[in-house]
This record gives structure tokens, C-alpha cells and sequence, in this order.
């Protein structure tokens, strides 16, 4: 064996006596494996890659950051409540088209913006109040909210991993709405109703309006949904009319709706607010961060060369189970990240079908990263929108339809030239 | 104090005292790799001389003339548009220092993303620097990113629309100057490099374009010249003249549906003939194994290797690699072959050029026999 086995291999053990033994957090134990695995590669203590991997993630941690205040923000001033007792009066007798509005409702932003946390922490958290009063349970309310994120991220208009495969081979982004709408819309409402129907198909709408939150709407109007609104407008002409002043960034554009929230509904104290959410998103900015050591550090010592050169010279069968174990793995360090390292690759591996419906089913596989720990962006936060301390309960609910998916991705690969007959116009 | 108090104050400080030497190691990214141009060189002046709006900014960059009283045609070359492609700025540099030019011009552009050489790419591992020998000692040279510098131009949108196409690409691709043609006054500012270039050509009345690149050994165009409808004719006589003295290229069309290519837009909008040339660097694909300065010079990767046994490449990759003496060679000849082609068809705009380094002695010398000494 080579020695980027070895150091695989110490990296990995060293990463599993940190968290076991040492009991140090997952982004620590990261940052000390990577060092370690420096070490032993001959690379000394190479300060400068651990500090450039350190920002490999400052973007996202930066959405998150702002994301999960604007969260905490609109929980504070009842809207989140409000809209959670508007779904329940008006859709509360439709449970198969509640459900189906539901899950679109969530993807949209996912949709938009190509990112699965941001679904997560806006709509997802919108609808989730709604949804466990309804009867689901938390876990599988959990679950409904980061499938149908992995959904958004994957359909169009916007799928950045399609993108990032798209730039590795110069294969320009047209031609995918069909495919990528394809690859998501089935599964999700599939997925969805499979988990929660059997829960709101006859729901005692009397009892549960005695649980409902006080009505906000009566005592501050429509300004209650202000910064929801301008939210969703910003996300929309940021895409709509792309310019240079529209171009403000998610974190600059939740900060504005955060800004926009003070008087828009009940009181709330910013900077209590602000630590809070800044305290739940912390573990998962230290594990961006220690992700973007260890990365930085397989690439540095030859680890990643030595993982994919292997993985795609597997025989026929053995490529497409490399693709569905290895994509998903490499995804829980990132998805996109999967879709930039493995993604071009796999694509190259499978060049004579059609690479529209290649690079649209590898996607929707390298979606399920966000489902994986130790990062499990998707899940994590879900499990923090429903209140659940145990996020692996919700990766125990969503494991089949994750199954469900991952067969789909390799089916819509198999069957590449057949669907590109139907979905590419 | 506390425990934890304590503890906080130790990792501030641990954090302050890391924060101080890889902040050096990051701010020594901007020293900048000298130059030693040739005695045909008559001119160097910054890019922002024709377009303001660079001015002050990362983005402007030296652009050197070299010119002859005999009147010629101009031919432009574009060196570190992507500057984690080594052998693209190397080959301009050993233009610069050897040229000798007896009728036109040539006008060379070194470090056309020069923001890009400020700054190297998380999670890519590669090295600042690296070192060719010469006669009298060793020189450096950088090894950037592929992107304009995130400090220069941030954030990315999360999707990239191309100006004026509307086509959209990945939103990193924001700062990737070979996608940001033909540019805009008051748009990002890579888009703004891309415009002061535009203008470049037309000022200076350019009559022939090349940007030269690297790709990785599985990325499908890749030891190939890239040509505009406009170069056609021009390039497919090159190929077919390299082929004869067995050099293998293969000749691609610019695809029409891809915008924001240098040699796409130069062909379409200002109407000259313009071309890209790739060879193939194991540094940038995805397959190779560790990284260091010296893989950046001898293109030697074991990983790569075993890829091509699998027939997972796109070119041949021997088992003594693809050095940069080769690639930087491979450039040369081409360059010296489309001038060669395009001085028979066009001899009232001929651009005679002398002294380009040759590559068989290049193979034998190393790429530091072919550059100045320097101090």
C-alpha cells in the first residue's frame, strides 16, 4: 500500500480518538487529525495550508451565521408562530395538497439560492411549528424539512453542484431544468407524503386550535411578516434583475431582514438574540472549519489523489456502488465540495451517456452529503428547527428515502441516453 | 481567574501569535517575481493605460511592447490568466527575455489575472513559489490561483451570470478571468480586467491573439490549440505542420455556446483571429498525489501514472511525467510555428520574431538556460 494509506489511516484513527478519548469537539478533533496527518506525511507543521483551509468555508459559515439569527429573530417576534396557525386554519382538511405545498414551499429557497441550510433555516422553520401541531412528530417533521432541502438544492432553476461539475468540463448550465426537475419534484413529494400523511390524514382541528399561539396578525397587522417578505423579495430580484446592486450576498440580505424585524412584531432584546443563535451555529462553523483543515491536508499529502484515482478505476458494477457510497461520504464534508472533487471525475468515467442526465443524477446523489455527518448541514439544522437534541434519530428516519434517492441518481445515470430523449429539449 | 478563563486567554494569544506568521506567509503572496525582458523591448506600461478603471487596483498589470521600426503586424500573448497554470506565465517570460523581433510587434501580458497570482486556493495545497535554476543562481516564480484574489473581488454571487450572454455558471466562476469576457466598464472587477484587455486589442490595433493555459491530464481538451472560426484556416495548417514534425495536438473548434472565453469573445467581437492553447500539467486535476515546487517543475505524479494505465486520461502520461521544460517547449514551437503560418499569408502585417527558445534544446537544457541570470 502506498503511504497516503497510512496516513488515511492515521488521520482517520487519530480523528476518532480525539472525539472518543479526548472527548475534544468535531471541528478540534478535526483541525488535530489534519496536523497530525501532516506529521507523519513528511510536511512538518505546515501553519500556512492549515490556516488557508481554515476559509475554505467562510462563505458558508457566514450564511449560516446569519441565517440562524434571522431564524431566532422571527421566532422572537411570533411570526413564525403566526404563519404556522395560518397553514393550519386554511390547509388543515387538504392533507395530501398541504403536504405537496408544504414541501415545495420549503424547497424554494433551496431552489433559488442552490443551497440546502438555507431552506432549512427559513422555510423549514417556518413550517415546522405547523407541522408538529398537526400531529407529526418531531423527528419525522425533522425529516420531512432536510429531504425536502436536499430537494430544493438539487431542482432548478439554480443546482450549484451541476454548476461546479459543469465548470470542471466547461459543459455550460442549459438544458438542465427539465432533468434537474426530473432528479427532484417525484422524490420529494413522494418522500414527504410517504413520511407525514399517515399523520394528517384526519387531524381534530377543534383540539389543536386550543394549542394554537396567540393571533399576532391581530395585534400588528401584515408588518408581522415584514422581514419574511423583504427576504423573499431580495431573493427574488437578486435573481430576477442580476446586476451590481442587486448583487448583496445571502448573509448581507438576511441581515437586512434582521434589521427590518424591530417593531415588526413583538419585542425582542438583539444582542440575547444574537448570542443565541450565534451559540447553536457555533459547532457547525467549527466543523466547516475543521473540514477545510482536513481537506487542505489530504490534498497537501496526496490523500485525495490517492482516494479518487481508486475509486474511479472500479469495474463497471463496482463504479456505480462507488459513486453511491463514495459521494455521499465525501458529501458530508460538503456537497459541493463531493460535486468539485468526485462529481468531474465520475462524469469524465462515464463520458458516451448523455452528460446532462449523468451530471443531474451525480448530484442528487452528492445531495445526500448533507444528510451525513459529522457536517450534516441538512440534518443538523433540521433537528435544530424541530427541537430534537438527537440529530441521528432524524438520519435513522430519512435513511430508506435517502436509499430511495441514491437508487434513483444511478437509475436516471443508467438510463442516461433513454431520459435524454424525453428531458432534454 | 477561572480555569476556563485562563484557557481563553491561552488560545487568544496561541491564536494572535499563529494570526502573525501565517499572516506573512499570505502578505508575501503580493512580492512579485522580477523580469528581465529582452532589448526589443521598447515599452512597458500598465494595463489600466487603456482602460482608467483598473488603476490602483490588483487588477491593473504590466503590459511590455516589443517593437521593431520595420512595420508588421501585432500579435498579443497572454500569459497567467489562470496563475496556477505554470507553464502559460513561464512560457511568456521566455518570449520576453529572448526575443529578438525584426519587423511588427508583440505585445505580452505575463500575468493577466495579476490579482489571481496574490493569493492560492484553499483546499488545493499547492506551493507559493517555485525554482528554476540559471546560470549564475535560482530565480522563483509564482504559483497562484486560479481566480482573481477573494480580497480584490467578494463575495461570489452564489450563480455567475456571464455579461452579455446571461449564461450561467457556478458562482466562483465570478472571478475566473477566462469566463468574464468581453467585460464591462462597471462590472466586477475581473470583468473590468477583461474589458481593459478588450480595449488593449483595439488601441493597439492587435491582428492576432493567443492566451495560453494548462489543463489536467483527463480534462478533454487538453494538449490541444482552441481556435476561433476566424483562425481556422491559420491553426488547422499549424496542426497539421506540428503533426509532421510529430507533435501531437488536437484541433478544437471554440464552441459557440460557451461565452466568456478569451478566444470566443476576441473572435466575435473584435473580429481578429484569436486562439488557446492547453498542455497538459498533473498538478491541476483531480488524480495527483502530493504536492511541492518541485512537482510544479518535473510534472512527474505516480497517480497519474496508474490513471493513464487505467485509460483515464485524455493524453499519453509517460513514467517520467510531463515536465514543465516540455510544456513550456510545447508553447513555444506552436507560437513560433502560428507566426511562421501566418507571416506566409500575411506578409504586409508580418511579425518576424527571433531567437524564440527552441524545444529540443529546451529539453536538454532545462527552461533556467532559457531565462536571464538575473541579480
Amino acid at each position: 500500500m502506498p503511504l497516503e494509506f497510512y496516513v488515511l489511516l492515521v488521520m482517520l484513527t487519530s480523528f476518532a480518538l480525539a472525539v472518543f478519548l479526548g472527548k475534544f469537539p468535531i471541528g478540534v478533533s478535526l483541525a488535530l487529525s489534519s496536523i497530525i496527518g501532516a506529521l507523519v506525511a513528511g510536511f512538518g507543521f505546515p501553519l500556512r495550508h492549515l490556516v488557508e483551509g481554515t476559509f475554505a468555508y467562510l462563505d458558508p459559515i457566514l450564511i449560516i451565521t446569519s441565517a440562524m439569527i434571522f431564524m431566532e429573530i422571527i421566532k422572537e417576534t411570533g411570526a413564525l408562530g403566526e404563519i404556522s396557525r395560518l397553514i393550519i386554519i386554511y390547509l388543515h382538511n387538504r392533507p395530501f395538497w398541504m403536504l405537496s405545498l408544504i414541501t415545495l414551499f420549503i424547497m424554494f429557497p433551496g431552489m433559488i439560492t442552490g443551497l440546502s441550510t438555507a431552506a432549512v433555516l427559513t422555510t423549514g422553520a417556518i413550517v415546522a411549528p405547523a407541522l408538529m401541531r398537526l400531529g407529526i412528530p418531531r423527528v419525522q417533521t425533522g425529516s420531512i424539512i432536510a429531504m425536502a432541502a436536499l430537494f430544493g438544492m438539487i431542482a432548478p432553476p439554480i443546482n450549484v453542484p451541476v454548476m461546479i461539475i459543469g465548470g470542471g468540463v466547461d459543459m455550460p448550465y442549459i438544458g438542465f431544468e427539465l432533468p434537474l426537475l426530473f432528479a427532484s419534484l417525484p422524490l420529494a413529494i413522494i418522500t414527504t407524503t410517504s413520511i407525514g400523511y399517515r399523520y394528517v390524514k384526519s387531524v381534530n382541528i377543534e383540539k389543536i386550535k386550543k394549542d394554537l399561539p396567540e393571533s399576532q396578525i391581530d395585534k400588528h397587522g401584515f408588518r408581522l411578516f415584514l422581514p419574511i417578505l423583504i427576504l423573499i423579495i431580495f431573493m427574488l430580484v437578486t435573481r430576477l434583475i442580476p446586476g451590481k446592486y442587486t448583487a448583496l450576498g445571502m448573509p448581507l440580505i438576511f441581515a437586512i431582514c434582521c434589521l427590518s424585524a424591530f417593531k415588526s412584531g413583538k419585542a425582542f432584546n438583539y444582542y440575547k438574540v444574537t448570542k443565541r443563535a450565534i451559540k447553536n451555529a457555533m459547532p457547525v462553523m467549527g466543523i466547516l472549519v475543521g473540514i477545510g483543515i482536513f481537506i487542505q491536508i489530504m490534498t497537501l499529502t496526496g490523500v485525495r489523489g490517492f482516494l479518487i484515482v481508486k475509486t474511479v478505476q472500479l469495474p463497471s458494477f463496482w463504479l456505480y456502488v462507488g459513486i453511491v457510497v463514495s459521494l455521499p461520504i465525501f458529501g458530508a464534508i460538503s456537497s459541493y465540495g463531493a460535486s468539485y472533487v468526485l462529481g468531474v471525475p465520475f462524469l469524465l468515467a462515464l463520458l458516451g451517456k448523455s452528460e446532462i442526465i449523468v451530471a443531474s443524477g451525480l448530484t442528487l446523489i452528492a445531495s445526500l452529503g448533507d444528510l451525513m455527518p459529522p457536517t450534516a448541514l441538512a440534518g443538523i439544522f433540521a433537528a435544530q428547527v424541530v427541537g430534537e437534541s438527537n440529530y441521528f434519530r432524524i438520519l435513522k428516519n430519512c435513511l430508506p428515502y435517502a436509499a430511495i434517492t441514491a437508487l434513483y441518481g444511478i437509475g436516471m445515470i443508467l438510463l442516461a441516453n433513454v431520459l435524454a430523449k424525453f428531458l432534454i429539449l | 481567574m477561572n480555569h476556563h478563563k485562563s484557557l481563553a486567554i491561552f488560545i487568544l494569544l496561541l491564536s494572535l501569535i499563529l494570526s502573525y506568521f501565517s499572516a506573512r506567509s499570505f502578505l508575501s503572496m503580493r512580492e512579485n517575481e522580477k523580469y528581465y525582458p529582452s532589448e526589443s523591448n521598447t515599452k512597458i506600461k500598465p494595463l489600466s493605460d487603456y482602460f482608467e478603471g483598473i488603476k490602483n487596483t490588483r487588477g491593473d498589470t504590466p503590459v511590455y511592447l516589443f517593437e521593431n521600426e520595420q512595420p508588421g503586424g501585432t500579435i498579443l500573448i497572454l500569459g497567467g490568466t489562470h496563475p496556477d497554470e505554470p507553464a502559460s506565465n513561464i512560457t511568456t517570460v521566455c518570449l520576453m527575455e529572448n526575443l529578438k523581433i525584426s519587423s511588427g510587434r508583440v505585445i505580452i501580458i505575463p500575468r493577466a489575472n495579476n490579482s489571481g497570482f496574490t493569493h492560492s486556493d484553499p483546499q488545493e495545497g499547492n506551493p507559493q513559489r517555485f525554482y528554476f535554476k540559471t546560470k549564475s543562481g535560482e530565480r522563483w516564480f509564482r504559483y497562484g490561483s486560479r481566480s482573481t484574489n477573494p480580497i480584490d473581488q467578494w463575495p461570489d454571487p452564489e450563480v455567475y451570470r456571464h455579461y452579455p450572454s446571461g449564461q450561467k455558471l457556478s458562482g466562483a466562476e465570478t472571478r475566473n478571468l477566462n469566463r468574464a469576457y468581453p467585460g464591462r466598464p462597471d462590472g466586477s472587477l475581473t470583468e473590468k480586467i477583461t474589458y481593459a484587455i478588450m480595449q488593449l486589442i483595439k488601441d493597439e490595433a492587435v491582428d492576432l491573439a493567443i492566451d495560453i493555459h494548462e489543463a489536467s491530464p483527463e480534462y478533454p481538451v487538453v494538449n490541444a490549440i482552441v481556435t476561433h472560426p476566424l483562425a481556422f484556416d491559420l491553426t488547422g495548417e499549424v496542426v497539421l505542420y506540428l503533426q509532421m514534425e510529430d507533435f501531437e495536438f488536437n484541433l478544437e473548434q471554440s464552441p459557440e455556446n460557451f461565452r466568456g472565453l478569451s478566444h470566443r469573445e476576441w473572435g466575435d467581437h473584435l473580429q481578429i483571429p484569436a486562439i488557446l492553447m492547453e498542455t497538459a500539467c498533473a498538478m491541476h486535476g483531480r488524480y495527483h498525489g502530493s504536492k511541492n515546487a518541485d512537482k510544479a517543475i518535473t510534472g512527474l505524479d505516480r497517480f497519474y501514472i496508474e490513471a493513464d494505465k487505467h485509460e483515464l486520461l485524455s493524453v499519453p502520461y509517460p513514467e517520467n511525467g510531463i515536465p514543465l521544460k516540455e510544456r513550456v517547449g510545447r508553447h513555444l514551437k506552436t507560437i513560433q510555428k502560428i507566426l511562421e503560418i501566418w507571416n506566409n499569408y500575411n506578409p504586409e502585417k508580418s511579425i518576424v520574431v527571433e531567437n524564440i527558445p527552441d524545444f529540443f534544446e529546451m529539453q536538454e537544457k532545462g527552461v533556467g538556460a532559457f531565462l536571464v541570470s538575473g541579480e
